[in-house]
Order: structure tokens, then C-alpha cells, then sequence
């Protein structure tokens, strides 16, 4: 069985569902009740592989919201990812995805140092970030969105934002060994950190983000700050395609111009509907079929029996991970989303 | 983003410490003379689980006198005064619900609230105390699991009879303990004991019973928050 730990996108949002769901009791408190809401399994998920295999999983919903960390509300959002893991545990998830701000929490905050919560004692070989599957799949939206608005990534700059992360610095591996890309543009906060990745690449130009924006014919946005971040079409390269792989994704609201695409980053489309409801709630364009893939991690982890915690500490993932991922992820009928042809 | 704020140090024998220590170590050692003295009402009626009670009971008299022992060892005078005028209502309604010969009313008051409440304090309060009270709840903790899980199978065996008892137990009795709680937080807080830690690990402990006795996730969720927020 499968699991994932997801969250809301923030206090209106979480309001906003309990509403929908009919649980007043949660959906007319401010912050300091969700500070302190227990985890919830709050949907129960069948997915079928086009190999005809059939899983099962659990939605944990963590209760975590991101304004918890924009007010300082830092046990609270420890509290919320720990505790949310210790339920999936104990309700004998094999395998369970941090999704959303939850594993960048579990990294920034050093929660593999809280392994007894409770009685119970957290093993973390459950647990996947589901990075590698993310960065894999924002790696094949470039190579195929790419065409789709007419730029050739041989002679294309590509700007990764956010490029010393746990994803990010996987996308510049792969752009680096798998893609035949022009100029490699890295930006991030902590200049150690991109001396060191542009040393492991043997290439890359380190540049801030509004030096890198405007030269940029593709922007890999994997960045991910409470808040988002406020970008303006002047600042943009045109045309443009925009990979949007942040939390939370909101640059499609926000820019729009025809030559500027955006795409949402790191999500999959998966051939066969998946009986859940919870993709509705997170605002989906197609809730029965499409995800993070850090999620669909966790439910090839469970299709291929892979047990493990295969995503897993900053900076691990290689380019033999990400095909190893990409190659199942492929076979049980997952693909990138792409720009939909009628909006370009 | 920022970096987790560190746990402050405590100093365990200020005056500011031992005043708050009082109340709290007073609200403990009574609570487990309660739960001593409830599990014997209940062996009264459930004679068939005479046995089982009484060990329970007798678990709770030991845990007393190990929480007497932390308060002596930090050379605090617990305020029972305070602690059974705290304890009043709760136990007022425990008494009554003996009287009606309500069991499930009475395992919901003693074995699921009060221990999910003490298990989610002694759990928070353990990386807070001091080194001889922390020895103490770590072992007190691993009991408390136990006496959960008597209610638990009982509540759960007679589930479909008691279910309407148990939710009207629930409005009748949870909003008692936000109010408790709230009369304790400043203190707790002195404790290095956070409210909203405290509310959390109750609620997961108590969502865990429910859900083990067989209440739906919705029914969960509705019958764990019920008051919170008006006390």
C-alpha cells in the first residue's frame, strides 16, 4: 500500500475545502486551530498501471499550512510533518510520499533527527520524497515543451532557478549529461552551494535571477518560498517557456502573454482514471489523472515493490536514478504534462 | 527559511519553576489517585473484568507515588487543593455516570479522555523534564498505552450499542478538558509545555481510539475538535 502526505495550499484554501467536505468545525478557525489539527486520512485511492497491476493507497492530510512558516510558526509546521508521518506509519503504509512543502520541511528542519514520535519509532526506508521522479519528469516537459513553442534546445539557454536544491541541482545533471542545451544559467541564494554544483558540472553560469531572466528561453522554476514570488512579463525573455516547479504554483495566473508559456512543473498525466477525490481539491485541470509526480513516486514504488525510500537526502540524486524512475515511470502509463495545444 | 528556534533551557529549581511544578505535579499525582479509584467503580460494574481493573488500579496507586517522588526530589509541596478543584467536574460526572450504571460514559471519562490527555502531557512533557521525572513518565507513558487499550476493545466490542452514549459522553465531557487545559497553560508553559502541542497529541491520541473503537474519519473529526474552540 501507498501513501501520501499532502497539504493545503493555504488558510482560505484549507477553509474553503473543509467547507466543501462539511466539516464547519474546521473550516471557520483561523491559523491557530490548524497549529493544532492532528493528521486526518482523508481519501482512500485505487490506482490501476497500464500493466493491468492494481494498488491502493491513503491520503494523509498533514494540516500543515504554508502561512505557518511565513509566521514563524516553525514547531507547528515540524510538529504538522512529523506527526503526519508517524500516522501513515502506523496505519501500515508501505511507502508514502512527502508532498508539497513536506519534505522540504523534513530537510531544512533536520526531522530525521525526530525518529520516536510517540510510541512509535519512525522508519524512514517508508518514506520518499519523490524528488527523483519529480526532477525526471520536469526534465522530459523541457525536452518535449521545448518543440511544442519553437525553441531548439540546441541553441536554447536554460536559467534553473533554485538550481542547488534537491531537485534543481538533478535537472542540471541531466540538462548537463542527457540534453544538448546551449547555456546552462544556475541561480539559487547560497553562493558556496553554486560553486560547488557549477564545480561538480564542470559548467553552468552563475547569475542572480533578474540577470538570468532575461536571457533565458527556458526558466526551471524549482524554488519553492511560502510566499511565491512576483515576476513581471518585462522581465522575461519572449517568447519563453516557463517551467513552473515550485510550490506553490502560481506563475500561470500571474503572467500572461502569448509568447510566454507556462507550464506547471512536475506534474504527470496518468493513461487510466484513478478513483480518488483529492486531486479536485488541490485544483487539478484534470483531478482524475493528473499529480505531482512526487506522489506518483510513491505509487511506482509500490507497483514495482520497490520499498524503499528511494528519494531520499539533499543532493542524491543521480542521472541512473532518474532513468531508473523514468523507465517505470513510462511503463505503468505516466507521462509529463505538456502544453495544451489550444492555448499557445 | 530559517532554522528550528532552539529548546530554552529550564531551570528546574527557580521559584518560578517550582510554583508552576505545584500545580501541575498536584493535577498528576490526583489524577492517577482518580484513575486508581475509578478503575475500582468500574471492576464494580464490569465484575467479569474484575482482575484486569484491579491491576490497572493498582498500576495507577504506583504511578502516584512515582509522581510524588518527582515533586519531593525537586522539594515541591504539590497543591492538591488546586488539583481536586480542577479534577471536580470531570470527576462529578464520573461519579454520576457510576451511579446511572453508565459503563460506556465512565471508560469514555476514564480510559479514553484522561488517559489520552495524560499520555499526550506525559509525551510532551518528557523532553522537558528533569532527569529523575523524565525516567519516571518514560515509564509511566508505556502503562498509560495499556489502560487506552482496555477501554478501547471494551468500547469496541459493544460498539453499536453504545455509539449514541459514547457521542453524547463526548459533548458532555471534552469541552471540560479544553477548559482544564486552559486554566493550565500558563503553568504548563513554565513547564516548557506548549498548549498547542499539548491540544495536538491529545487529538491524535484520542482520533486513534475513536478510530479504533470504529468511528468514521468524518465522525472523528467532528467528535475530536467538539468545543475546542468555545472554551
Amino acid at each position: 500500500m501507498f501513501g501520501l502526505i499532502g497539504h493545503l495550499t493555504n488558510l482560505e484554501h484549507a477553509q474553503a475545502v473543509a467547507h466543501q467536505l462539511g466539516y464547519p468545525e474546521y473550516a471557520d478557525q483561523g491559523l491557530e486551530f490548524w497549529c493544532m489539527a492532528p493528521p486526518q486520512i482523508v481519501d482512500e485511492i485505487t490506482v490501476t498501471s497500464i500493466t493491468g497491476k492494481t494498488i491502493y493507497g491513503k491520503y494523509v492530510e498533514s494540516c500543515f499550512l504554508p502561512e505557518m512558516l511565513a509566521n514563524q510558526r516553525v514547531k507547528a509546521a515540524t510538529r504538522k510533518i512529523i506527526n503526519a508521518m508517524a500516522h501513515a506509519q502506523k496505519h501500515d503504509i508501505d511507502i508514502t510520499a512527502l508532498g508539497g512543502f513536506s519534505s522540504i520541511i523534513f530537510e531544512n528542519f533536520d526531522l530525521e533527527k525526530i525518529s520516536h514520535v510517540r510510541n512509535i519509532e519512525l522508519d524512514f526506508r517508508r518514506f520518499t520524497t519523490g524528488n527523483t521522479h519529480t526532477a525526471y519528469i520536469i526534465c522530459q516537459q523541457i525536452e518535449q515543451a521545448a518543440p511544442q513553442v519553437g525553441i531548439d534546445l540546441r541553441q536554447a539557454t536554460v536559467a534553473v532557478c533554485g538550481a542547488t536544491g534537491d531537485i534543481g541541482s538533478a535537472v542540471c545533471r541531466w540538462l548537463n549529461r542527457r540534453l544538448d542545451v546551449q547555456d546552462l544559467l544556475l541561480v539559487a541564494r547560497n553562493r558556496d552551494r553554486l560553486l560547488h554544483l557549477q564545480a561538480e558540472l564542470g559548467r553552468g553560469k552563475i547569475l542572480d535571477l533578474m540577470e538570468a531572466l532575461p536571457l533565458a528561453d527556458i526558466v526551471v522554476w524549482v524554488a519553492s518560498m511560502p510566499r511565491g514570488i512576483e515576476l513581471s512579463i518585462e522581465q522575461l525573455k519572449r517568447p519563453s517557456l516557463m517551467i513552473d516547479g515550485g510550490y506553490p504554483k502560481n506563475m500561470g495566473s500571474k503572467i500572461q502573454h502569448p509568447e510566454i508559456h507556462v507550464l506547471n512543473g512536475g506534474i504527470v498525466e496518468h493513461a487510466l482514471d484513478i478513483d480518488w477525490k483529492i486531486m479536485e481539491i488541490v485544483n487539478m485541470d484534470v483531478p482524475s489523472r493528473q499529480m505531482f509526480a512526487c506522489f506518483a513516486e510513491a505509487m511506482l514504488l509500490d507497483f514495482e515493490g520497490w520499498y524503499t525510500n528511494f528519494s531520499w537526502g539533499r543532493n542524491q540524486i543521480t542521472v541512473e536514478k532518474m532513468e531508473q524512475i523514468g523507465e517505470v515511470s513510462r511503463k505503468h502509463g505516466f507521462k509529463p504534462l505538456l502544453l495544451n495545444p489550444q492555448s499557445n | 527559511m530559517t532554522t528550528a528556534t532552539a529548546t530554552p533551557e529550564l531551570d528546574y529549581h527557580s521559584d518560578r519553576y517550582k510554583e508552576a511544578y505545584s500545580r501541575i505535579n498536584a493535577i498528576v499525582i490526583e489524577g492517577e489517585q482518580q484513575a486508581h479509584d475509578n478503575y475500582i467503580d468500574l471492576a464494580k460494574l464490569l465484575p467479569q473484568h474484575q482482575e484486569e481493573l484491579t491491576r490497572l488500579a493498582k498500576m495507577e496507586a504506583r504511578h502516584r507515588k512515582g509522581f510524588e517522588a518527582c515533586g519531593r526530589n525537586l522539594s515541591v509541596t504539590p497543591d492538591m487543593t488546586f488539583a481536586q478543584e480542577f479534577f471536580a467536574q470531570l470527576h462529578g460526572n464520573f461519579q454520576a455516570a457510576i451511579a446511572e450504571g453508565k459503563i460506556a460514559t465512565c471508560l469514555l471519562i476514564q480510559a479514553l479522555i484522561i488517559e489520552c490527555f495524560a499520555i499526550a502531557a506525559y509525551n510532551i512533557y518528557i523532553p522537558m523534564a528533569d532527569p529523575f521525572a523524565r525516567k519516571i513518565t518514560e515509564g509511566v507513558v508505556k502503562d498509560e498505552y495499556s489502560h487506552l487499550n482496555f477501554g478501547e476493545i471494551w468500547l469496541k466490542e459493544n460498539f453499536e450499542t453504545v455509539k449514541a452514549e459514547i457521542e453524547e459522553a463526548n459533548r458532555a465531557n471534552l469541552p471540560l478538558v479544553w477548559k482544564m487545559l486552559n486554566q493550565v497553560e500558563a503553568d504548563a508553559k513554565v513547564l516548557g509545555m506548549e498548549k498547542e502541542a499539548l491540544v495536538e497529541d491529545f487529538m491524535i491520541q484520542y482520533s486513534g481510539a475513536l478510530e479504533n473503537i470504529g468511528f468514521t474519519t468524518r465522525e472523528i473529526m467532528k467528535m475530536s475538535v467538539y468545543g475546542l474552540t468555545a472554551a
